[in-house]
């Protein structure tokens, strides 16, 4: 009965006795979840286009900051700096579609998912080479983001909200309209659905695969920049932020692989629920960290009842 | 000329269902395994057993055992660590609870229990396939490592979290634990080894594999011609699941001597990816090649900046380690995507047509 | 295809055969010391100036003084990037050349510590590694000089209760800690400190991969409403911590680190905003001492070390070179007490439990107030050295306490009874039965 109780009840008894809290929780899971979703976002775009799960996404978003770091610690001015990198990332995403994907075209999906983790160790090892193992500084004030924090007595508590965070989530909000805004009206944008759609078709009509992968491939860099300045800015930059690859798979599993909308739901609910899980029944009942699997254990729930995802493309299986 | 068939024929269909239907391979085998039994042994020094014998025919195994699910019954698996670690805490436990058990014995008992939590993991296949799948392996992934983190009676409560393995005699030899010596460890695991790769190819030649083949290749097909596919996926999760927690079992037993929880987390599950990978899906020797390639090369590679006189420091060679590797993964993927398994049965194929092109 | 295999294959096979064969080579006079290194992975950022300030420390040795009593020191790393199985991979490697193995991780501690009665190579492990090995009598191989984990949790709760821990009576303190063998450390004791002294005592863990995003800790910390908070936090975890700190407004001054979380270049990253913030440290930087200005002269200011700027005055780098300072301080007993120039692992050992760093000691090598006084014997392998507060004051670590010491009454029966567990649950282990002290 108690253990009932501890699972059903309490929880929400605390959550509305502190509703400041709540919300402080509240609002911490939403910005994860933003950062979540622009990271599903990259993959997505790669997937749509390409048919490829590009594992590589996480280790683009340290590349970016890094080298945006770098390039402002060797002299460069920051609002100088943001264009070098994007040049930089437009040379990557030429490099990988050269060496890479070019000579695997038509190969199973496990080959170029495998082939995206070969793309990870090596800009690992890479990055580090050039920028070294050391914790860096994410240039926040030289980028005009501003570091204060706003704070609201509610309820007669205290809620704090970092305006970084506030401009995370604006731009992240900025940068999905104009990237829906870029698909659905730009020529370019219907290209790279088109070949999502079907490939045969879109070459046949005379759309270019290897200009649309470069280009995708360089909007994957340019929302990792984007993912790179907000989460270095929470966090300081390191190899060590690799790791939030892998909060994106769930995030992408729950939103469907396709689906732009669905990454940016699935990454929400899920910085805000598992935030709330490890909040009132991770911490007080599993002794805390739930973090690590929520996410995924939640994803697979759901699969179980909508196996292609939220918003995913209906599975139709010929024989 | 080495591998001339001339003179190799058969007489019925069952003798060209063989296992070896050419007689050289029989006998290369036999070279390899006495290479195996008697030259290694007799020549290989402590840290040759220890950072490359042992490691390769451990990891060959764990390979083995995610090849059968991926490779043969066509299910991606991205939670070969977690199953590893399960085999090793379960093979644990038993030790501790029934110190006078065999060690065999606990570690073939230790794989059931890997079977089964795969099999459970594996129930959502039935509905969920390809990509989406690797969520429900992944998922299990992050909270087997999370409960062996959390749930301290795996560990026997142990302050720091670890598990230590102790001296374990088997008919008065030390076999595991800090006593034993290299030589028995490695004999141990050889044999268990070649025995679970000789049951593996008969069970994948069998009808059992050809099922799980029918289901990679399209199994809504498989379904129609009369084909149980909860049957079909759940064994070759068993299957798999069994003897990838066997391996863990040794991993931790035979070769590590202890474990944290941190050591069955997702980088391990992609070592033995990559190995299956790049030896060929679907295949039992791909697994060996594979493993030789991926535990044996950083080693060659940390070495030979020292062997040539280069002044880098062993951070730059580390960093160029993990370069070089990703970018034979990736070179290996384009020059050959079915692995080093395909590439030697192109060799003999030439060899057996050799001198003749054609 | 054949010339392509002799082409490529044999200057390979050639290559692998002499990289295997080199350490063999290693001249006569000289002492193999090799340091199981991580200047990579997430914790290079700590880990780097550690091994910086190690090799520098010898190769001022070797250009001042030509060494050792003359016997140069051959000083070498093996990356593990804080990796146990690369970690192991390096302890097979260097265990037959190198006199001592230095793990640096718990985790390749734990790994290694049964197999050092076997191989018997002494393990050195200066403020980490398992806190039971201490007692010398049955971790006859491993050393961790100049205090455990569980003397740096007592001497933070004598601290933070203004010296006596009577005070902390009713109070919370929590434990954020990394959930791994390393930040697990300190909970026994820390249990134990709790059922005595009336305090509420609660570890919040801290995943790896959760390292960067501690927002669900902290918001439990901001419910919990503790009065202290203590960190075991390595590599990023540490400025994750003080930022979300600053941010859940949790007052600096209450907030205390180990040892391993006070580095100058974590801290940097958060700069003001973490003032008030304090550490643990044994050992306390001066990089006016006459060994460092040494090693400015002979190995910084000549090019040969690796140190970026302002790293030389950084608390991490000066720890390296005194933890390099115990290894050559043990060659040296060891050469006296042998009479050889050239010390073997198991002389060195000998030195290492053996150890007498008084003040007269620690002046004497220019080392004077750098590092609480101990000595080591053969029950006593960690010396038990007291410890400072440093206090981050925006720009730098400053000391704001004296030199504190541990509480022996607490931590030696706990240390005997894991030391015995530790023992029994890896019978047979020899244990040291000539030691009588």
């Amino acid at each position: 009965m108690d253990l009932l109780n501890s699972i059903l009840v309490k929880p929400f008894g605390d959550m509305f006795g502190a509703p400041d809290f709540l919300i402080q929780v509240l609002w911490e899971g939403l910005v994860a979840g933003v950062l979540y979703a622009l990271i599903a976002l990259g993959f997505v775009l790669i997937y749509k286009s390409s048919r490829i799960f590009n594992f590589a996404q996480g280790i683009m978003v340290v590349f970016a900051a890094l080298t945006l770091v770098g390039l402002h610690e060797k002299g460069v001015p920051a609002l100088l700096a943001v264009p070098m990198t994007l040049a930089v990332m437009f040379a990557l995403a030429v490099a990988i579609e050269r060496v890479v994907l070019r000579p695997l075209v038509n190969q199973p999906d496990i080959i170029l998912f495998m082939a995206t983790i070969g793309i990870t160790l090596f800009l690992v090892g890479f990055g580090e080479l050039i920028f070294g193992g050391e914790n860096k500084v994410m240039i926040t004030q030289q980028l005009f983001i501003p570091t204060g924090s706003f704070e609201f007595e509610p309820f007669g508590g205290f809620v704090s909200i970092e305006q970084k965070d506030v401009t995370a989530v604006i731009g992240a909000v900025l940068l999905v309209a104009g990237l829906i805004l870029f698909l659905n009206r730009s020529k370019m944008g219907r290209a790279i659905r088109a070949l999502g759609d079907d490939h045969q078709a879109a070459l046949s009509v005379g759309i270019s695969l290897s200009t649309i992968w470069v280009l995708v491939w360089f909007i994957a860099g340019v929302i990792a920049l984007a993912t790179g300045i907000v989460w270095g800015a929470r966090a300081g930059v390191s190899f060590a932020l690799e790791v939030i690859a892998f909060k994106a798979l769930p995030v992408l599993m729950l939103g469907g692989l396709e689906s732009v909308l669905g990454a940016i739901v699935g990454g929400i609910a899920i910085g805000v629920l598992e935030k709330l899980f490890e909040i009132y029944w991770g911490q007080p009942l599993l002794g805390g960290n739930t973090e690590t699997w929520f996410a995924f254990v939640f994803a697979l729930v759901v699969l179980l009842f909508r196996p292609q995802g939220l918003f995913g493309e209906r599975i139709i299986e010929r024989v | 000329m080495l591998y001339r068939t001339a003179g190799q024929f058969k007489t019925s269909y069952h003798a060209d269902h063989a296992l070896f239907p050419v007689r050289q391979d029989a006998l290369l085998l036999g070279f390899i395994l006495l290479l195996a039994f008697v030259v290694f042994p007799m020549t290989a020094s402590e840290f040759v057993f220890k950072a490359l014998l042992v490691p390769v025919l451990i990891y060959a195994l764990a390979a083995l055992g995610l090849n059968i699910l991926t490779g043969f019954a066509g299910q991606l698996s991205l939670g070969t660590g977690a199953f590893m670690g399960v085999g090793a805490y379960a093979c644990y436990k038993l030790v501790s609870i029934f110190p006078e058990m065999n060690i065999v014995v606990a570690i073939a008992l230790s794989g059931f229990f890997s079977a089964a939590i795969g099999v459970a993991f594996g129930l959502p296949s039935l509905r969920i396939k390809g990509f989406y799948l690797a969520i429900a392996t992944l998922a299990a992934q992050f909270f087997l490592v999370w409960l062996f983190e959390k749930w301290a009676w795996l560990y026997n409560y142990n302050s720091s979290g670890a598990i230590q393995v102790p001296n374990i005699d088997m008919f008065g030899v030390t076999v595991a634990g800090p006593n034993a010596s290299a030589v028995v460890q490695y004999y141990f695991v050889l044999c268990v080894v070649a025995l679970v790769t000789f049951l593996s190819i008969n069970i994948t030649r069998g009808r059992v594999g050809r099922i799980w083949k029918s289901v990679r290749d399209m199994d809504i097909a498989a379904e129609l011609v009369g084909i149980n596919l909860m049957k079909a996926k759940l064994s070759a999760f068993a299957v798999s699941s069994y003897i990838v927690g066997v391996s863990g079992a040794l991993f931790v037993f035979l070769w590590r001597g202890a474990a944290e929880p941190v050591l069955f987390d997702i980088p391990l599950s992609f070592r033995v990816l990559f190995i299956a990978i790049i030896g060929g899906l679907g295949s039992i020797l791909g697994n060996f090649l594979g493993a030789i390639l991926i535990v044996a090369l950083p080693v060659i590679i940390s070495a030979l900046p020292a062997a040539l006189g280069l002044p880098v420091s062993s951070a730059a060679v580390e960093h160029l380690n993990t370069m070089t590797i990703g970018a034979l993964i990736i070179a290996f993927l384009i020059i050959e995507p079915h692995g080093l398994a395909r590439f030697w049965a192109i060799i003999r194929e030439k060899l057996i047509m050799w001198p003749f092109p054609h | 295809m054949k010339t392509f295999l002799k082409k490529t294959l044999l200057p390979v096979a050639l290559l692998v055969g002499t990289a295997l064969a080199v350490p063999a080579l290693a001249a006569e006079d000289a002492i193999n010391v090799t340091n199981l290194s991580y200047r990579t992975g997430p914790f290079a950022a700590t880990g780097t100036p550690l091994m910086n300030g190690q090799r520098d420390y010898m190769l001022m040795l070797n250009e001042r003084d030509g060494g050792v009593n003359g016997v140069k020191l051959n000083y070498d790393e093996c990356e593990t990037g804080y990796n146990t199985e690369k970690g192991a991979e390096c302890y097979e490697k260097t265990k037959a050349t190198s006199i001592v193995t230095q793990p640096w991780s718990t985790g390749i501690t734990l790994q290694v510590l049964p197999k050092s009665n076997v191989d018997k190579v002494p393990i050195l492990a200066p403020g980490y590694g398992f806190s039971p090995m201490t007692d010398g009598k049955i971790f006859q191989w491993a050393f961790n000089p100049p205090a455990t984990y569980w003397d740096g949790a007592s001497m933070i709760l004598k601290s933070i209760s203004d010296g006596n821990v009577e005070n902390l009576k009713g109070k919370k303190i929590v434990l954020l800690h990394l959930d791994a063998p390393y930040g697990k450390e300190p909970i026994p004791l820390l249990k134990a400190y709790a059922d005595k002294y009336g305090f509420t005592f609660l570890p919040i863990p801290v995943g790896v991969k959760e390292m960067q995003n501690q927002s669900a800790q902290w918001l439990q910390i901001r419910r919990e409403r503790p009065d202290f908070v203590l960190m075991w936090g390595w590599g990023a975890m540490n400025v994750g911590a003080v930022t979300e700190a600053v941010k859940t407004k949790f007052p600096m001054d209450k907030f205390v680190g180990i040892w391993w979380s006070g580095h100058d270049g974590d801290m940097k990253s958060v700069g003001e905003a973490g003032k008030g913030y304090r550490s643990l440290s044994w050992s306390l930087p001066d990089s006016n001492s006459q060994a460092m200005q040494d090693i400015k002269k002979y190995v910084v200011d000549a090019g040969k070390s690796q140190i970026g700027a302002g790293e030389f005055d950084w608390v991490f780098y000066q720890r390296g070179v005194l933890i390099s300072m115990f290894t050559v301080e043990g060659i040296k007993a060891a050469q006296e007490k042998f009479g050889t120039k050239v010390v073997n692992a198991e002389q060195l050992r000998w030195g290492l439990e053996n150890l007498k760093l008084d003040d007269a000691k620690l002046a004497s090598i220019g080392m004077a107030g750098m590092i609480g006084p101990f000595s080591t014997a053969c029950n006593n392998h960690a010396g038990h050295a007291g410890a400072w507060m440093l206090q981050w004051d925006g720009t730098k670590f400053v000391k704001v306490s004296d030199l504190l010491s541990a509480d022996q009454d607490m931590i030696a029966p706990l240390v005997e009874a894991e030391a015995k567990k530790y023992a029994e649950a890896n019978a047979p282990w020899p244990v040291n039965e000539e030691c009588k002290m």
